[in-house]
Parts: C-alpha cells; sequence; structure tokens
C-alpha cells in the first residue's frame, strides 16, 4: 500500500476543493445532453439524465458542507474551477475524455464511463501515474503530483480515510461555523438528501453518499435507500428496459423505455466560443449565457459562504440558464456542416463574488492549485 | 420522495375474476376519496376492489405527460384540457354552459341543465379524479360553518363539530401534504392542537400579493355592528415546497413527488409554474395518483378501470347492498361493454356529489328522507378586476396564492353569504382570458409586433388585478341532482339532470363583494375594468343590479349528513340510514359549504369515516366465541373471507 497522500488539514481542503470542482465538472455535460432533446420527446431518457444532473448537484452541495464543517471557503469562481471541455476522466483507461455531447449513444456511453463503478483491483492501485502527455484531468490529485485515481469512487475513499486520519491528531479538525451548511430544506426533486455536517461521522456520511450515489460502490444496483445508482440509471438507456427491484446488473427486467435518437438538436460536440462566426448575435447569446453562468457560480459561492437562503434565488437563475440553453440549442451554427450551437462554459474572467476577507487564507491559497487543468 | 404504481396495476385484475370474490369494500371511484379509503382500509388489512370508470392508462410518467401534451396543444386551456373525452364516462366541461330558456332543459353537454340558473361547473372523470385539475386550496372550514343552523339561522347544523373534524384535518393535511403556517391559518376560531406545524412550511406571497397588502392590509370594514381590518393573508397550499423539520414532533416531513411504474425523481417541491389548473407539470401539486400508488402497492387492493358503476342492488329485505353491476367498457372509444357484478361486505361510493345520487337515482334509490340528490351546492364566482397604477407581476407564481379571508365569518351571515377573496396570479385570466386576449388584441387591432408587441403585453398584463369571489351558496332542496331515462350516455347510463338557482342569500353577498370590490380597487388607485355582459350564459340580476356568476367545482350537499333519517341521507359516518353496508362519501355529505374550496374538508371526512368502516367490517366478521364445555372453546369466523 502506498502513503497516504493526505497528512493535514490543508491536504483535506485541496482535496474536498478538488471534490467540487469534480462533481460540477460532471454538470454540464449532462445539462447539453438534457437540453439538446427536443421538448416532448425522450421523455424516459430526459427524466434520467435530469434527475442524475440534481443529484450532481446535491454532491456538489455536500462537498461544500464537508469543506466549510473543516474551516474551508468555497469558491466556485477561482480560475479553472469549471473545466475546459473536453476533459479526461482517470477510469483506469487514458483514451476516453469527456465532451458537451448533444443526446447520443456517444454521450451515454461517456456518462455511464463517469459513474461506472471502479474498485482499483488492490488498495496500492488506488493512485496510478499521469502519462505526460495528458493535463485535463477531472480527478487527479492535489497533493502527490502527476498521481491521479483510479476511480471517483476510490477518490472519496481517500479522502474519507484522511479525515479520519487528520481528525484523529486535530481534536478542533470541525470548527467551522455550522451557519454555513446548507440544511436539508434546500434539496428536493432528486434522491437522496442533504447531510449537515458537524463532526467526522456526518462528513463521511456525506462522502459516502456521494460516492454510492454515483456508482453503487460495493452495494449493488440500489443504494440502501431503494434508489438505483447513477451507472445504472444510464445502463437502463443502454439496455432499452427500466430495472426493479431483484434485477441483475445485466438483465433489467421493468417496464419498457423508448428512445429517439432523431429527435435531438445535434449540438455540436465540445462547442467553443471560436467556433462563433465573430460579431453575429449567435455569439453574443452564448457570450451571454457564458456570463449568466458565471454570475450563478458567483451567487453559489455566496451561498455556501454563509448566506444558504440565496438558493432560493439561484432556482430563478437556474429557470434563467434553461432560456439560455433552449436559445442556442435550436439554431444551427454557421459553417459547422448544420450542427447546432450549444453553451461553451468558457466562463469569463471578473464573475466573481464581491472581493471580501476570507475567514481563511489558507484555505484559498490552497484552493489556487487548481486541479482540472 | 417517490411511490411507485405497480407494473400493471390498472389492467392485471380480470374483472371476471374480481366478479368470484368478495371484497371487504367495493369503492366506487379512483378521485381523494376513494384512494383515500382504499388506502387506509388496506393498510387495515383489508381488501378493496376499486372501480375506475375513466380509462386509467396513465399510471406512468409517461401517461401524465400525455395529458401535459395535450394541454399544452388545446386551444381552449379550461378545466378539462388535458384529459381524454371519453363517451362511455364523459364528463361536463366549463365551456358546455349555455344560458337556459325557461322550460327548456339544455342537454347539448354531459350534464343536463334544467336551471333556471345555468352553470359551468365541472369534476375531472379520470384517474385522480378532480384533484388532476385543482388547484390546490386547502382551507379548512371554520368552526361556525358546522353551526350555522344555532348561529344564524341559515343552512344547516352538522352532525359534527370542527373540534371532531380537526384530528382528521390534521391526518387530510398529512396525507395531501399541505403548505402552511400556523401562525397565518389560525383565524376567525380555526384551532391547531398545540405545537402542530403543517407538513411544509408555507409557501410566499406573490410580488403581486404584497402590493396589493401594502394598500388593503388594515382596511377597516364594518358590517353588522362588527369592525375588522382586512389582511391579504397566504392560502394553505396542497402543492409541496420547504418540508418543515418541526412537523410530526421533529420527524420532519417528506414530500411526496410524482408517481409513475418505474422510478422517477420530480416534482418534489414547486417551481412557480402558473398551470396548477388544469395540470402541474411536475406533478409538487398533490394529485389523488400519489395515494392510490401507496394502496396499490399494498397488494391489496384491486383497480379495475374502465368500469361505469350502473346499478346499486339491494335486498329488499334487510336494505342491505348486495352487489353493484358496473359496465365495463372495452375500448374508450367504442361503446362495446361486458356488463359485470362487484361484491363486498361494505360498498363505498366515492364517485362526487353528482354521480354519487346520480347512480342511487339510476338504481331506483331515493331514499325514505327523499333527499337523495337534493341540497346540491357549489361556491357561486363574482369576477371583478382592475388596471394597478403600475407594474406589479401578474402572471408570475402559480395562479392563486393569497387574498382576503377576513369576511368569511361574522354576525353578517345572519343575512347575507360570507366569501373568500383569492388574488389571482393570472390576472385576468379567468374573466377575460388574459393573456390571449390581450395579444390578439395588440396584434389585431394595434398592429404591434416584436419589440413594441413584447412591450405592450407587459404594459397591460402585469398590472391587471383579478379578485375572484369565492361565495357561499347554502343547501336548498330545489337545488338538486335528478335523472330521467330520457337522458342517457354512450353505455346507457342515465345522465344527471341539475336544477340549480342562486339563492338570494348568496345574491346578498354578490352584491357586497361588487361593493367591496369598488372600495378595494380605489384604495389600490386601481382603474376598475370590471363590466358583467348581459348575454353571459351566468348573468344573474339583483336588486337591479347584473352580475356575471361562475361556477366553483366545489360539488357539495347531495347526499347530507345528519342526525336524523328523516332530515339527511347519511349519518356522521357517511354511512347510508337505509343502506347500513352502505357508504356515501365526498363532498355529497356536507351540510354546508362555508368559504372553503371542499377537498381538505371531504378528505377529513373520508379518513374519519374509515374508522366506522373497519369498526364495522371488524363486528360484522368478529369472531364469535362458541363455548362448548368447560374448558373447551373454539372461535370461529363469522364470515369466512375468501
Amino acid at each position: 500500500m502506498i502513503a497516504s497522500t493526505i497528512e493535514n488539514r490543508d491536504d483535506l481542503v485541496s482535496y474536498l476543493n478538488a471534490a467540487m470542482s469534480l462533481e460540477h465538472a460532471t454538470i454540464p455535460p449532462y445539462l447539453t445532453a438534457y437540453y439538446s432533446i427536443h421538448s416532448g420527446t425522450n421523455s424516459d431518457a430526459a427524466h434520467i439524465i435530469r434527475v442524475t444532473a440534481v443529484e450532481e448537484m446535491l454532491h456538489l452541495t455536500l462537498a461544500a458542507n464537508v469543506l466549510n464543517a473543516i474551516g474551508g471557503k468555497p469558491d466556485l469562481t477561482r480560475p479553472g474551477f469549471v473545466p475546459s471541455y473536453p476533459a479526461y476522466l482517470p477510469d483506469g483507461e487514458d483514451d476516453f475524455t469527456v465532451d458537451l455531447r448533444p443526446f447520443s449513444p456517444e454521450a451515454v456511453e461517456t456518462f455511464c464511463k463517469i459513474e461506472r463503478p471502479g474498485k482499483a483491483p488492490s488498495a496500492d492501485s488506488r493512485l496510478v501515474e499521469t502519462p505526460d502527455s495528458r493535463t485535463h484531468f477531472l480527478v487527479s490529485s492535489p497533493t502527490a503530483e502527476k498521481m491521479r485515481f483510479y476511480s471517483i469512487g476510490e477518490f472519496y475513499e481517500e479522502i474519507i480515510e484522511g479525515l479520519e486520519k487528520v481528525a484523529a491528531n486535530d481534536p478542533a479538525l470541525f470548527h467551522g461555523d455550522p451557519a454555513r451548511q446548507v440544511g436539508p430544506e434546500y434539496f428536493y426533486s432528486g434522491g437522496g438528501a442533504i447531510t449537515v455536517v458537524t463532526d467526522l461521522q456526518s462528513a463521511q456520511q456525506a462522502l459516502r453518499f456521494i460516492a454510492g450515489q454515483g456508482e453503487g460502490l460495493d452495494s449493488g444496483i440500489y443504494d440502501a435507500d431503494g434508489e438505483l445508482a447513477h451507472y445504472y440509471r444510464f445502463r437502463q438507456l443502454q439496455l432499452g428496459r427500466y430495472y426493479q427491484v431483484g434485477d441483475r446488473p445485466d438483465a433489467p427486467s421493468g417496464p419498457s423505455l423508448s428512445i429517439s435518437w432523431d429527435e435531438v438538436h445535434k449540438v455540436k460536440v465540445s462547442v467553443r466560443l471560436a467556433d462563433y462566426p465573430a460579431g453575429s448575435e449567435l455569439a453574443r447569446v452564448a457570450r451571454d449565457f457564458n456570463a449568466d453562468y458565471g454570475a450563478f457560480l458567483a451567487l453559489l459561492t455566496k451561498a455556501f459562504d454563509g448566506r444558504p437562503d440565496l438558493l432560493q434565488e439561484g432556482v430563478c437563475e437556474m429557470f434563467r440558464l434553461r432560456d439560455g440553453f433552449n436559445r442556442l440549442v435550436c439554431n444551427p451554427l454557421p459553417g459547422s456542416g448544420g450542427l447546432h450551437a450549444g453553451p461553451t462554459f468558457e466562463i469569463p474572467a471578473g464573475a466573481g463574488p464581491d472581493p471580501g476577507v476570507s475567514p481563511d487564507a489558507g484555505a484559498t491559497d490552497e484552493t489556487a492549485r487548481t486541479v482540472t487543468r | 420522495m417517490y411511490a411507485k404504481f405497480p407494473k400493471g396495476a390498472a389492467h392485471r385484475t380480470d374483472p371476471g375474476a374480481a366478479a368470484e370474490v368478495l371484497y371487504d369494500a367495493v369503492v366506487v371511484g379512483g378521485g381523494i376519496s376513494g384512494a383515500l379509503v382504499a388506502l387506509r382500509l388496506s393498510e387495515a388489512g383489508r381488501k378493496v376492489l376499486l372501480l375506475e370508470a375513466g380509462p386509467a392508462e396513465d399510471l406512468t410518467l409517461r401517461g401524465y405527460e400525455r395529458y401535459l401534451d395535450r394541454f399544452y396543444s388545446a386551444i381552449s386551456k379550461d378545466n378539462q384540457a388535458p384529459y381524454p373525452a371519453v363517451a362511455n364516462a364523459p364528463m361536463p366541461r366549463g365551456t358546455d354552459a349555455r344560458r337556459i330558456t325557461p322550460g327548456a332543459p339544455d342537454a347539448s353537454s354531459y350534464i343536463v341543465q334544467s336551471g333556471p340558473f345555468a352553470t359551468d361547473t365541472t369534476y375531472t372523470r379520470v384517474l385522480g379524479g378532480t384533484t388532476m385539475h385543482w388547484e390546490g386550496k386547502a382551507l379548512r372550514m371554520l368552526p361556525e360553518d358546522f353551526r350555522m343552523r344555532t348561529l344564524y339561522g341559515e343552512g344547516a347544523d352538522w352532525p359534527l363539530t370542527y373540534e371532531d373534524l380537526a384530528p382528521y384535518y390534521s391526518e387530510a393535511e398529512r396525507e395531501i401534504g399541505v403548505s402552511a403556517d400556523v401562525e397565518d391559518q389560525a383565524y376567525l376560531g380555526i384551532g391547531f392542537d398545540e405545537d402542530y406545524v403543517f407538513p411544509m412550511k408555507g409557501l410566499p406571497l406573490s410580488y403581486l400579493d404584497r402590493t396589493v397588502a401594502k394598500d388593503v392590509d388594515g382596511m377597516p370594514v364594518d358590517l353588522d355592528g362588527e369592525h375588522r381590518e382586512l389582511r391579504v393573508r397566504p392560502f394553505p397550499q396542497g402543492r409541496n415546497g420547504i418540508p418543515n423539520p418541526a412537523y410530526d414532533g421533529g420527524r420532519g416531513y417528506v414530500p411526496r413527488g410524482a408517481v409513475s411504474a418505474y422510478q422517477v425523481e420530480v416534482g418534489e417541491r414547486c417551481q412557480g409554474n402558473n398551470n396548477c389548473v388544469p395540470i402541474c407539470p411536475v406533478q409538487a401539486k398533490y394529485n389523488a395518483g400519489k395515494t392510490l400508488a401507496l394502496a396499490l402497492q399494498s397488494g391489496r387492493v384491486d383497480l379495475v378501470a374502465q368500469a361505469v358503476a350502473h346499478k346499486v342492488h339491494v335486498d329488499e329485505s334487510t336494505g342491505r347492498v348486495t352487489e353493484i353491476e358496473y359496465r365495463r367498457y372495452d375500448r374508450p372509444d367504442s361503446p362495446g361493454h361486458t356488463t359485470m357484478r362487484a361484491r363486498g361486505r361494505l360498498f363505498v361510493l366515492a364517485a362526487n356529489a353528482v354521480e354519487n345520487p346520480r347512480l342511487m337515482l339510476a338504481s331506483g334509490l331515493r331514499g325514505s328522507s327523499g333527499l337523495m340528490g337534493r341540497n346540491f351546492m357549489d361556491h357561486a364566482y363574482l369576477l371583478a378586476w382592475a388596471l394597478l397604477p403600475e407594474v406589479a407581476g401578474t402572471f408570475r407564481g402559480t395562479i392563486c396564492t393569497g387574498g382576503i379571508t377576513d369576511l368569511r365569518g361574522g354576525r353578517f351571515r345572519s343575512r347575507q353569504a360570507a366569501f373568500t377573496v383569492d388574488i389571482h396570479n393570472d390576472g385576468w385570466g379567468w374573466a377575460r382570458g388574459a393573456p390571449m386576449t390581450d395579444l390578439i388584441g395588440l396584434v389585431d387591432s394595434g398592429g404591434r409586433y416584436g419589440e413594441s408587441l413584447r412591450q405592450g403585453l407587459v404594459d397591460r398584463v402585469s398590472r391587471q388585478l383579478q379578485l375572484a369571489f369565492m361565495v357561499e351558496v347554502p343547501a336548498d332542496p330545489s337545488n338538486r341532482v335528478t335523472v330521467s331515462p330520457d337522458f342517457t350516455d354512450e353505455l346507457g347510463n342515465m345522465r344527471p339532470v341539475l336544477s340549480y338557482n342562486v339563492p338570494e342569500y348568496t345574491m346578498r353577498g354578490v352584491a357586497y363583494a361588487r361593493q367591496l370590490s369598488r372600495r378595494i380597487f380605489a384604495r389600490l388607485g386601481a382603474e376598475d375594468h370590471t363590466a358583467y355582459d348581459p348575454e353571459f350564459w351566468g348573468y344573474a340580476v339583483h336588486d337591479g343590479e347584473g352580475y356575471e356568476i361562475r361556477g366553483g367545482n366545489h360539488l357539495a350537499g347531495t347526499h347530507v349528513m345528519g342526525r336524523e333519517p328523516s332530515t339527511s341521507v347519511v349519518d356522521a359516518d357517511q354511512r347510508c340510514w337505509d343502506h347500513e353496508n352502505l357508504y356515501m362519501v365526498g363532498g355529497g355529505s356536507m351540510p354546508t359549504v362555508g368559504t372553503s374550496n371542499v377537498t381538505l374538508t371531504l378528505a377529513a371526512l373520508c379518513l374519519r369515516s374509515v374508522r366506522a368502516m373497519l369498526a364495522q367490517l371488524d363486528s360484522e366478521t368478529a369472531p364469535i366465541e362458541v363455548t362448548t364445555g368447560r374448558d373447551q372453546a373454539a372461535t370461529t369466523s363469522g364470515e369466512t373471507a375468501p
């Protein structure tokens, strides 16, 4: 077994910042696929993608709660928090990237890879070496250079063990202001609930929940609450049937679901602002979307900075983002062979929150050492 | 939390096989009443057959979304727009209402209207019933609503008090999932248990509500020597909000989202869409499907859909119901059907206040009191509309979030009807078809387009204020549902024939409501645009003034409950005086309709009646002790369960 990469509170802060970045990084691909679906069609697929995206928002919030509990300061506006798509994801293979794709078999394949159960063959293979040529990893170790995790599940296992180790030496580890915690009243329309984090036990519970809801780690296709893990939700789209209790992973036996791959706006894969005709109205809408998205991340940063009530305002802002998505995806992108426009998630600098004094300068220094670029 | 319908719930019960079973209870109607009764009986281990007249193919999220698609593409966005019209189980539609010529009943639509007053009142005959299209207002009745005759010499007294029903109100609020704050809802004697909180926190008032409140809060009203000050108050709503962690002694509440045959997570919180009526796009609004899904999961409830009750058969000597004969149609679009029978120990008619008496009267069961079908009640709605001096954000929020409830009770009720006032977030939608009519006006008459059209619409609709006065209608025996062999539907079932007039007592309340609306508009500096059209089908004249009166779909009173068999159809448990194993449940049992939307109250009544049903089942099937010797005791069941 290799040595732990988490030695102290600062390491934990780095890891939890990385966790927030990772959880967020899955949301733009899910939303791109979701909003590419023609309104009123592909109901089964739309619901599966939607609920997964919503639960990733829960995971983001849970990671923020753990970070706040140990006195960190979540910042979703720091450079590099939003990855540049396509981005690599470690699943034991080095040959696939996470793109922003319209709903398609390729997109579903990627979602399965993101959420695939990935237990390392042994504890000492949890961390694997990063090939030099790859730079865009979603989950690399923030503390051990050039190392990345075998899977998202292993990444969280490292934090869960690290929390225990640091807490044993630092009784005051969980000294964060409880008023900064986001409570269960702010999450709905998905499986699971928000855990308020105040101690080691609640912190580990929150992180185990994230890992379990994504991949069904150790617990089969359903988790303890009877919820299907994300991986198996997407498998339903590949296998054409819903799972029901008692099913084997390879043979769902529930109602059949129907998919029409053609009822989709063919959004250009991982479209960039540079693909838009300069000065066009469409380019303006794409830039507006990115600015709105940046402002939304700034709002979330404030919410995670002691103003959880702002999450209610966030609901209206999410409707605004939905409208932005819809404005883009229904338009062909000139010069792209009939492919459609879509948000690029290139967030302009300066969309950050009001400058303020950080309650914990050490934490913000750590966050600068970002993991996604 | 999601609740799953068992796979094939609507079709797995073979009606032929069901005919061979003696059920503990046969329930007619898959709306909120039938769903609650089926759920509670099945929880107690009882076996239930539920007969639903509609096709009930809507147990998946996709099925529900087909309702949405139909609604989105419908030109008329009325209450029934999302729901399929099935000739075998027809339903009234708000757009059916026609002016009635004296002496000539209007038989052009499902409910035959004898008049003299025409109504557009509706109910929805699909699985889930009228809760599919209801708005979700879940007001408790006032304590004084239960004692109208004693206190004010008007209407009737209930055989129950508010205090008798209060625990069941709490239970109904849990089942429906009501969002409200006790401090807003404790008024005019409405009492709550100490430490009670609603399952979910109150939903916020809309910006429009708050704009109105700025000027209306504190407005003095003196009536019959009583002084009061008006206040804009949030309504309790059967829509999911923020769960209250203090609920249930600190155990909290888990909202119930959308239901489906497979796992879905949506609808656990209201998103502020503005079409609660006729359908919530995400199922954040309660519908009885949520209760039915739980009932069907028990495995003790069989559902037979496309089953229209035709006749209640009674044993002449005992008066007990022996079976319900129903017509099961094979396809929604053809009248071909099979006559089937359903047998049970108890029978529960949960169809609604029109269909319940219709079925009884069609079965020749008029009741020894002669009151079957009589005392039909609804609410009479008077609308008043105006333009506010400033943009007030109309059309934001759900259809209705707040209103004025201070005139729901008081001494004036000995003379004139009480009312609740709704502030409508959908502007002049109900009165004049906004915003579509505004759009058409700006385009056709104004020649507007582009930016100017958008701005014109904002200027016009965002200042609209519509007040809806929901005026109580007292019981009147001549307002009634009857049947006639001259009027039948596709399956040969007799259609309801409605005779209805708005009582003078109600019209005095209507006239006062109009006066009050003028005062409110004046206080707001709003431009009164209210004008009542003499050609309107529901035009009614009182003291020389004409008003447009609309129906409220709050059906009540056609099998009223009471203390005496001579003055009522059912007892306080909703059990028929004439038929000891027959319960007629729902709004029809209510002796007064008060000033609250009826769903919460009829749900509470059903939950209360379940207790009596279970006691009756226990006593009629209780083990009988037969002592055969000093130290031998055998028990045997009174009747063997199938």
